[in-house]
């Protein structure tokens, strides 16, 4: 038997965790990434790392307060064992980084300092600067380079994942690739192949995502029968700078410090800000909630900005989606000592000073809660089992995903800080279970065997490429059509959603789907053609923004990131007791209802068109029963008091809360059956 | 000299250059000794010519200084600097910030002053004092500096204008070149290391130079005013007399080397003759 | 407030362009509407999607490289109106007040060009091995955490290690000069690799590599191969070659301390050697 390999797709936080976890190992691994590992989007990640800490655990915090409060955030859509176990290793994968040289924030004792993040109560979040993400990815990055150094991982670097490599036995076999630079396609044999490649919020045209998150190797994957799951869960995020060419994150921190967010009452007032009076700017927020003011969950801040400049036709600018987030009436001494490093990014983008004018701000698409489907291993303590071969691997064998092309952490919704957690923890866990999913093989990908599978699939992969520089000239210009796809998406499918425009989005898609096909090409070289590039990837944008408007249309409800005002459940409004209990038990009747119909996973599979059929599979919550996310919502208290007494009365007290082992969730939740 | 032993000025890179900084520190230490005494002509060409002869009052000892603690440094210092010199890859037109003007400027001083001190030895000293050697270099305007006649002949040397502008010129080169070398001597063994020091310690060698730059220009201005006219009348009759009076205390070896050619024939050559026949052929290697 | 100026209704981009290594570079120019608030990477997506120049005629689009678009990836660096910078925060409004006439774009020039505006960089992360910049830890199991740190220490290492790696800081030394390897018609990756690392060999590490050394002794597990980093700093193509013209500090998009990163190692260095040769 040659030597066996794992074939790395993904140079970001999960996938250099996952290569060095196997270096060391001494499982033979390759890299592969399309930029330079160290340019990865994992870099633009700025809040934090949660986790546990000695502090909070003292303050009655503990993992499973950890757990609780992601999956609560989650809206329950997660399955809850992956999710224990990363809230477990959460403490020692900071410390690790730690030990790796991360230069967190310290005490002024020395020890690693903590802020609290929103959806908890507890300062949980080890942070490095504004810059956490570029920290904990350099880290990683280093001891990579110390692998390459000492010849235990292959890089390669500026290859773009073409497909999985799968034979006869449905076994994935290794992964075909070409080179951004000479255009060289290439199959690389490996035994197990993970994809670590990240969210797909190119699909939107502009999001806060990198150039390089076009989700084209999940949609590659997908065409070749894995499956992707829960697509039409998207975060974004309230605030972010418009630019031509993206959207810019504009920290939450700047309303936190008593930035007010406004538009003049009358439309495209065409006055300066600061020549627009009082009485004729609408702060829609502090108006609306009263309580909360600007500082209203994400969620509820970014429907509203939205709704003001979309429904309302209130945007500050005609041609442009955008309000103001006003902080001049905050001292420039005061805002350089809070503020200095985000109004800097603020200065530096737009070439405007937000000290002296107020900031154009709007939602944007910011992350992909959905992604892969990915199996795991129970374990009867409700955990994942160490070493399973199992644990995320797609429905084809040897093809794992980890990361944010997974779709396992985050359920409905990601709460902030927990993205770089889940990156880092599925990377550093798959490590054994891809180790010992190997060595029961018995054989290797470099085997004489597998040489006419892994030739066939380049044949066929070089054929591709030709057919498309062959087009003729004349046809569609992909750039135009991706930028069509970006604006049909981000107003069917972002933060408010209804059905008749998500079909006709779908209709619309479709269609551009079909212009796409024939696209022509302005460069047809065989070198560093980046054009070719683009349009392969913009071809492989259309499945998953599919899956996305299929899923969006077909989940009748509200949970996390998915609103649907059709849908929504309004709050207790009634004064009267008694009345209020009858609203109260309606409204539990109806939450109980909703969460029997799609408290599950979407899972779509593709047909070879990359047409995709949605199915749903039930989701493991056997450790934290569902309940209602109250936050702000009218009423809150007297739902809160029914459901409890509903959830006292119907646990059996015979009974554990929890449910039995690998229960029928366990078994009911994998859409194929697991063959390894 | 490096395509003969490639290896060894590899190896040894950082040990080079670190050498390079000290001979540019200890040359430069000379420069300052020479122009500080230089500008003792200012104060008259008897103070001057006292600095002179009690420089060369250290005797036989004075060849093996010299060559210490001038020409071996600065031949290195030299040799090393043209090298990397040769290496650098000049910007200054898009990024035109006073650092990088310091760089560009150190080293184009720095070339200056390789050509310049070469001429500069050979106008003055002549090189070699082999007699043979001597007959040339003098009629091609080298060797006219007579230390026994120090102010006199330095301002008679200085006379014409395109000289005294090419000493001006390396005057100037080597106070900027000397501070400035100073100032990244001190970045490169690490004296200074944050921004604010460095700035300071920037602010202080400029000064430096400027006050180095000043003396050396006033030396240039105060031989030029010794070498002509009444002046020079003057200043020849002052050596004289002194060179007389040392050589009969016996303070002096008469020496006519280090003396004016046309002062042969005058008073000295009496009492001065059969000293220097006897030693010439020891003193001529200096 | 910038939009207010003068409207103009479009303005050129000349953009030095190249197919290939070792192919003739030639200018190209494109005419760009004018909209407020661009940035350079806007203008080369309205170049790649209309592939036209100013005269009209057809061309390809211009190859660049680009990942982040907010400035902590490090990948756009190119040479902007003559100076190195990142092109995501290269605003065409700053530009044309700077030079009204036109936006020059050009590769970086201490790099291979790989195509237009696009240069391999990856001699600066083989320079990141050559000091080997990582802390080296025992394995990945669970120990504990690091060593306590001091508020100070971290506000120390903190801007260090920022360093994207972009490439400003050397682009703009003029100490720092280009390697170029050709690939030989079918080379692997590796053999052309292993052929650039040796042409490297003695050539200048450059700003980014030294801070970077600096950034891992000043760390308590770090610091245990502090030695070893010493000594590939003072090899041949080491810190000696530093010339403190300081344009990498003036360049640095992150604005590292770089020249402190020098001068510290020029003290550790000067330390290094002394005990070399006392101490054995």
């Amino acid at each position: 038997m040659a030597e066996q390999r794992v074939l790395v797709v993904g140079g970001g936080l999960a996938g250099l965790a996952a290569a060095m976890k196997l270096a060391e190992l001494d499982v033979a691994v390759d890299l592969m990434s399309l930029v330079p590992v160290k340019r990865s989007h994992s870099a633009c990640a700025q809040g934090g790392i949660n986790s546990v800490n000695d502090t909070t655990r003292q303050q009655g915090d503990s993992e499973y307060h950890h757990f609780d409060d992601t999956v609560y955030g989650g809206d329950f859509l997660q399955h809850q064992p992956p999710v224990k176990e990363m809230t477990d290793w959460a403490p020692r994968i900071i410390d690790l980084m730690d030990r790796l040289g991360v230069p967190f924030n310290r005490t002024k004792e020395g020890f690693r300092d903590q802020r609290r993040f929103g959806g908890t109560l507890y300062k949980r979040t080890a942070f490095a600067g504004a810059t956490t993400g570029q920290q904990l990815l350099y880290a990683l990055d280093e001891q990579v380079r110390r692998c390459h150094a000492n010849g235990k991982v292959n890089t390669f670097e500026g290859w773009d994942f073409l497909g999985p490599i799968i034979d006869d036995d449905g076994r994935c076999r290794g992964a075909t690739a070409q080179n951004l630079v000479t255009m060289e396609i290439r199959a690389f044999p490996a035994d197990a192949v993970v994809l670590a490649t990240g969210g797909c919020g190119l699909i939107f045209g502009r999001s806060t995502m990198s150039m390089a998150c076009t989700g084209s190797a999940a949609s590659r994957s997908v065409q070749y029968g894995a499956h992707y799951a829960n697509g039409e869960f998207i975060q974004v995020h309230p605030t972010a700078i418009p630019g031509a060419d993206k959207l810019r994150l504009m920290s939450e921190s700047a309303r936190g410090e008593g930035g007010r967010v406004w538009v003049p009452r009358r439309p495209q007032d065409s006055r300066a800000p600061r020549d627009i009076p009082e009485e004729e700017r609408y702060y829609f927020l502090e108006e609306r909630y009263p309580k909360y003011g600007n500082l209203v969950p994400r969620d509820i801040a970014t429907r509203e900005i939205f709704n003001v400049c979309v429904n309302e036709g209130l945007s500050v600018e005609a041609d442009k989606q955008c309000v103001y987030l006003d902080l001049t009436h905050i001292s420039r001494e005061e805002l350089d000592r809070k503020l200095g490093g985000i109004l800097h990014i603020y200065e530096k983008f737009q070439g405007v000073d937000p000290r002296i004018e107020p900031m154009k701000i709007f939602p944007a698409v910011h992350y992909s809660m959905g992604g892969m489907w990915a199996d795991y291993e129970r374990t009867a303590e409700g955990g994942l089992a160490p070493d399973a071969p199992r644990n995320h691997q797609t429905n084809i064998p040897g093809l794992y995903a980890i990361g944010e092309c997974d779709y396992q952490y985050h359920g409905a919704n990601r709460l902030g800080a927990n993205s770089l957690l889940s990156c880092i923890f599925t990377g550093l866990f798959v490590g054994p279970c891809i180790q010992s999913s190997i060595e029961s093989l018995g054989e290797s990908a470099s085997d004489a065997k597998f040489d006419l599978l892994l030739r066939a699939e380049r044949s066929r992969k070089e054929m591709e490429h030709k057919q498309l520089l062959e087009r003729p000239a004349g046809g569609e210009n992909p750039y135009l059509i991706h930028q069509e796809l970006g604006q049909e998406m981000t107003k069917a499918a972002t933060v408010v959603r209804r059905n008749d425009q998500l079909t006709a989005a779908l209709d619309k898609v479709s269609e551009l789907h079909e212009r796409a096909r024939n696209c022509s090409l302005s460069d047809t070289g065989m070198w560093t053609n980046q054009n070719v590039m683009f349009t392969k990837n913009l071809l492989d944008m259309f499945p998953l923004a599919k899956a996305l408007l299929k899923g969006a249309l077909a989940r009748d409800e509200c949970r996390g990131a998915h609103y649907k005002p059709d849908f929504d459940m309004p709050g207790v409004e009634s004064q009267d007791p008694g009345e209020r209990r009858r609203q109260a038990e309606m409204w539990c009747d109806k939450f109980e209802e909703k969460n029997r119909k799609w408290l599950k996973t979407t899972v779509a599979s593709f047909d070879a068109h990359g047409e995709p059929t949605l199915s749903y599979e039930d989701v493991d919550t056997s450790l934290i029963p569902p309940r209602p996310r109250l936050y702000g919502i009218v009423g809150g208290d007297i739902i809160e008091q029914v459901w409890k007494e509903r959830s006292i009365s119907q646990s059996d007290p015979t009974k554990p809360a929890e449910q039995s082992g690998n229960g029928a969730a366990e078994t009911s939740r994998s859409p194929v059956p697991a063959t390894s | 000299m490096a395509a003969t032993e490639p290896s060894f000025f590899v190896r040894h890179e950082f040990l080079i250059r670190r050498l390079h900084s000290l001979t540019g520190i200890v040359f430069g230490a000379y420069v300052c000794v020479h122009l500080l005494t230089n500008a003792s002509i200012l104060a008259g060409s008897e103070a001057f010519q006292n600095n002179v002869y009690r420089i060369h009052g250290i005797g036989a000892i004075l060849p093996v200084i010299e060559w210490v603690f001038i020409f071996l440094p600065i031949l290195f210092h030299a040799f090393v600097g043209i090298a990397i010199t040769a290496g650098m890859i000049p910007n200054n037109q898009n990024y035109p910030y006073g650092a990088n003007w310091r760089y560009t400027v150190q080293r184009i001083t720095g070339l200056y002053l390789f050509f310049f001190v070469f001429y500069h030895v050979f106008h003055m000293h002549g090189w070699f004092h082999f007699d043979w050697w001597l007959k040339i270099a003098e009629p091609w305007g080298g060797a006219q500096f007579k230390p026994y006649n120090a102010a006199s002949t330095a301002g008679l040397a200085l006379q014409n204008t395109l000289v005294a502008f090419l000493y001006a010129l390396g005057v100037l080169a080597a106070a900027f070149h000397f501070f400035n070398g100073i100032w990244t001597a001190g970045i490169t063994w690490g004296i200074w290391t944050r921004p604010l020091a460095q700035s300071r310690a920037l602010n202080v060698c400029l000064a430096g130079s400027v006050v180095l730059g000043c003396i050396g220009l006033s030396a240039i201005w105060g031989a030029r005013q010794v070498g002509r006219g009444e002046a020079l009348e003057a200043a020849r009759a002052t050596e004289d007399r002194m060179y007389d009076f040392r050589v009969e205390a016996g303070l002096v070896q008469a020496d006519s080397h280090k003396r004016s050619e046309d002062e042969e024939s005058g008073s000295g050559e009496i009492a001065a003759t059969p000293v220097v026949e006897t030693r010439r052929s020891s003193d001529s290697g200096e | 407030m910038t939009a207010t100026a003068p409207k103009r209704e479009s303005f050129d981009v000349r953009i030095l362009r190249q197919s290939g290594p070792g192919e003739e570079s030639r200018w190209e120019t494109f005419r760009i509407p004018y909209e407020p608030n661009l940035n350079v990477i806007s203008v080369l997506q309205k170049i790649a999607a209309t592939a036209r120049t100013a005269e009209g005629t057809a061309t390809t689009p211009v190859a660049w490289d680009c990942n982040c678009l907010e400035e902590v990836c490090g990948a756009c660096t190119m040479v902007i109106n003559g100076r190195v910078r990142q092109s995501c925060s290269a605003l065409v409004d700053k530009l044309l007040a700077e030079s009204p006439g036109e936006i020059e774009l050009q590769p970086m020039s201490k790099f291979p060009v790989v195509r237009d505006l696009v240069v391999d960089r990856s001699r600066m992360f083989r320079a990141l091995e050559r000091v080997q910049a990582w802390v080296p830890v025992d394995d990945y199991y669970d120990r504990g955490g690091g060593p306590n740190v001091p508020q100070e220490l971290q506000e120390q290492r903190y801007p260090l290690s920022e360093c994207m790696t972009c490439g400003c800081c050397v682009e703009a030394c003029p100490q720092y000069g280009k390697v170029e390897v050709h690939r030989r018609p079918n080379e692997s990756q590796e053999s052309y690799e292993q052929r650039q690392a040796e042409a490297e060999e003695g050539q200048f590490l450059g700003a980014a590599a030294i801070s970077q050394t600096m950034l891992f002794n000043d760390h308590a597990t770090g610091g245990m191969i502090a030695a070893e980093r010493l000594d590939a700093l003072t090899a041949s193509g080491g810190i000696q070659e530093c010339g403190n013209a300081q344009n990498c500090v003036a360049v640095c998009p992150k604005e590292i301390p770089l020249t402190t990163s020098i001068a510290r190692a020029g003290r550790k260095t000067t330390w290094h050697m002394i005990k070399k040769w006392f101490d054995r």
